[in-house]
């Protein structure tokens, strides 16, 4: 296995420019893994990945689109860089808390095509159908059942391949392929996406009724198997000028003890004066693997606001990258990560500021009960040079409810500019004793006590689901894990 | 040493002989008793010099009040609190702040506890009711003829020992309501009766807000997230009219409440006031004990109750500070 020289994921911070029309003008050549023999272009490649991203290639179809299809060019931006990127290691610094190597040792193959038994994805509830839905099974978008007919004029939820209209299409190939802070997770979904689903809100367009994305991943091995089939949905949401659109995406492991790898990634671009609110359930699969990416680019004015709730999977890492690209945006993260069994939850969260005036808050809580479980967070804001005026502020805080349970936690803000108000906060305890012992003086044994403060502790973030339904689930979920086995 | 405590410790068996069954002592609390109160305290005081016979008038004010009672003379009340000689200290320092502490406390009783601060008034109360921060050397505690040594502080709360605390701690993300309702809920269980659902604890607790003259809104918010000091202690109050005590041990209820929020508190202090159950309250005004009329006043001075009498002591602590009251 060759050890890679120049870490890729160094990069020199993106100059502010205006926000332009025209397609990126950069230079890059093409060059798919199967019919150049090109040499790597910085050092060594990593025969581990050089495979796997030749069997993902050879599960897809052979492009009957257009070459220059928006899918088609990130696949050949995303195998070329794979050329070049290692498996990271523990002595990379962004893995070095995270051990990946339960995905590297597995046996990895991507799932076949199509999803065997679609109508295998979980019912929804009866509340859930009447809103516009979008099924992505094993990668795969399933669009029957969606009821997206109740969706303003100019709304577009489905698949690339599906769409209609050509300008559409070719909106959406101008912000392809741009994304500069990527890993290897992010490029193995970008030559291993089946389909893209895209939603498209216009401008000056609200949505009232949020977006459900229910992903699942139908195929599985079984536990000890050693075996993981690898999907890879993908997601491209654009919010023109003034759009507001409420997304949900639920992650949903279903029932046993499956085991699967699912390495999503959602992309969107909110236009100016435009309002995001995205919701983040994920209940994968205790014995799952989930790496996901969420890359979000704010113009001037807008509004991002993301609570996440993570409680499965055994290996789930969340990677978030917003960039700013134009003054007074206002981001909003708050994230809720649940271990109870032996498992790790991650986050890696990055913020960069370019421009004066953004407001952001960022809140992110773990509970780890379990001695084998661990919980990650690398929460980097990076506050430029032009970023004046800003008003950054971070907290995380965990809990410890078993002995050699375990937290990393590196709250990061990385300030030039020089009129700023920033923030950062950090609390890793286990209960407060004067809590229960409140508790205790009324009547109420510490069990029940301790089931109450844990389940207040998470509410904070629960309770800012924006969409009601959803919000009940997750209660439900978080109840049913306190429980005790 | 103290003075011989006004009640008879010698004179009767503590009640561990009397059937408690019969007694109903665990009854949810008793609607704020219309009855009359004793008439003439000042009779009472006359006859402070006489133990013996105070019992027996007790006893008969007390069946005057409750028609149904079959009181025997010379019985009258039962024994609540018995504490002999209690040392406890710090749990982490080891330090002794508790020296031997005799105190006994009857039903339908009003007491109360003052002394310098750093006597060891708070301690005592955090003592009886279990905070892990303290641990007890030597002494005994009996509660109803239950030893609180070898129960956990939430059994001790069920028993029926109720403690307002000084400095109430906030608990975000639970809100009344559900705190309420689960310490309700807690008590029903252990009286083998059926627990309410929300909803009928709802319209259990929604009266008992009027006591208190607050609103009703109160009981969707956390648990003292963002009350002032004031709304803090009536919660506390509040917690005691839901739940009910045999004994209500109140720490400094006084403190941070102005006027009017310390009329409402003492009001609903006395209206859950019964024969049947009794109040301890810690404080350093005589303004509070005007309000809730103590029958007996401790005071406490370096971890000991060294003087009990009446509401005479308050007022010379009033006036003279307290070397005037060791010296009378």
């Amino acid at each position: 296995m060759a050890a890679l020289a120049f870490p890729r994921h160094i990069r020199t911070p993106p100059k502010p420019s205006s926000f332009s029309n025209k397609p990126k003008a950069k230079a890059r050549t093409r060059i798919s893994v199967r019919s150049s023999l090109a040499p790597p272009q910085l050092g060594f490649s990593d025969p581990f990945v050089l495979e796997l991203a030749e069997a993902l290639e050879d599960s897809l179809p052979s492009p009957s689109s257009p070459k220059l299809s928006p899918l088609q060019r990130i696949r050949d931006a995303s195998s070329e860089t794979l050329l070049s990127t290692p498996w990271p290691s523990r002595k990379d610094e962004p893995f070095r808390f995270t051990d990946t190597s339960f995905i590297k040792n597995s046996t990895i193959y991507p799932v076949s095509r199509p999803p065997p038994q679609s109508l295998e994805a979980p019912p929804a509830s009866c509340e859930e159908t009447q809103l516009p839905q979008l099924a992505i099974v094993d990668g795969y978008i399933v669009d029957f059942g969606s009821n997206l007919s109740g969706l303003p004029d100019g709304v577009y939820v489905g698949s690339l391949s599906n769409a209609t209209s050509e300008s559409l299409v070719e909106r959406i190939g101008e912000f392809v392929s741009g994304f500069d802070w990527g890993d290897l997770f992010w490029s193995i979904n970008g030559v291993g996406a089946p389909d893209l689903a895209v939603i498209y809100v216009p401008a000056g367009c609200r949505v009232e009724n949020p977006v459900h994305l229910r992903y699942y991943s139908a195929e599985a091995s079984d536990e000890g198997s050693n075996r993981l089939p690898l999907s890879n949905p993908r997601v491209f949401v654009l919010v023109e000028k003034g759009g507001e659109v409420d997304i949900v995406e639920e992650f949903m492991g279903g029932d046993g003890n499956r085991c699967y790898w699912a390495n999503p990634v959602l992309e969107v671009v909110l236009g100016e004066g435009g309002k995001i609110r995205h919701s983040y359930v994920q209940n994968q699969s205790p014995c799952a693997a989930h790496i996901k990416w969420t890359s979000v680019q704010q113009e001037a004015e807008s509004t991002y606001q993301l609570v996440e709730v993570s409680s499965g999977g055994k290996l789930s890492r969340h990677n978030l990258h917003v960039q700013q690209l134009g003054p007074d945006t206002v981001t909003e993260l708050s994230t809720l990560h649940l271990a109870f069994n032996e498992q790790t939850q991650d986050l890696h969260s990055r913020l960069v500021l370019d421009y004066p005036r953004g407001s952001s808050r960022q809140l992110h809580k773990c509970i780890v009960a379990n001695s084998q479980g661990q919980a990650v967070f690398d929460g980097n804001v990076k506050v430029n040079r032009y970023a004046q005026q800003t008003d950054a502020g971070q907290l995380t805080r965990s809990l410890l409810l078993e002995p050699r349970a375990t937290v990393n936690v590196k709250p990061n803000l990385q300030i030039i500019a020089d009129d700023v108000k920033c923030s950062h906060g950090a609390a890793i305890s286990d209960l407060e004793e004067s809590q229960l012992f409140y508790f205790q003086a009324r009547g109420i044994d510490p069990k029940t006590a301790r089931k109450a403060l844990v389940f207040s502790f998470g509410a904070e973030v629960v309770s800012q689901l924006p969409n009601s339904f959803v919000q009940k689930k997750v209660e439900n979920q978080i109840r049913e894990l306190l429980v005790p086995r | 040493m103290a003075s011989a405590p006004p009640s008879l410790s010698t004179a009767r068996p503590p009640t561990a002989a009397s059937p408690h069954g019969d007694r109903r002592r665990g009854a949810l609390p008793p609607l704020p008793s219309c009855g009359a109160r004793p008439p003439s305290r000042g009779g009472l005081r006359a006859l402070r010099s006489v133990p013996l016979r105070r019992c027996v008038v007790r006893a008969a004010l007390s069946t005057a009040d409750r028609s149904a009672a079959p009181v025997e003379s010379g019985e009258g009340k039962e024994l609540l609190l018995e504490v002999r000689d209690l040392t406890a200290v710090i749990a982490e320092t080891g330090q002794e702040i508790l020296k031997g502490v005799d105190l006994t406390i009857y039903e339908g009783e009003v007491h109360a506890i003052m002394g310098k601060n750093g006597s060891g008034k708070s301690t005592f109360a955090k003592v009886l009711v279990g905070h892990p921060d303290y641990e007890v050397t030597g002494g005994s505690m009996m509660f109803k003829g239950e030893n609180l040594l070898e129960m956990e502080p939430e059994d001790r709360s069920l028993a029926g020992l109720f403690m307002s605390f000084q400095s109430p701690i906030e608990i975000p993300g639970v809100s009344n309501a559900d705190f309420l309702n689960m310490a309700y809920n807690a008590r029903r269980r252990k009286l083998n009766q059926p627990e309410l659902s929300p909803i009928e604890f709802w319209a259990y607790v929604y009266p008992k807000l009027d006591l208190l003259n607050m609103k009703a809104d109160f009981l969707n918010r956390n648990v003292n997230e963002g009350f002032s000091g004031g709304e803090r202690k009536r919660n506390e109050i509040l917690q005691l009219a839901v739940l009910g005590a045999e004994l209500a041990i109140l720490d400094e209820i006084d403190s941070g409440l102005d006027v009017d929020a310390l009329r409402d508190v003492a009001k609903a202090v006395n209206g859950l006031l019964t024969p049947k159950n009794s109040v301890l309250m810690i404080t350093h005004y005589l303004r509070l004990l005007e309000f809730i009329e103590p029958r007996y006043i401790h005071v406490m001075e370096n971890g000991k109750i060294v003087k009990t009498g009446d509401i005479s002591i308050a007022k010379t602590l009033e006036k003279e500070g307290f070397k005037g009251v060791s010296e009378m």
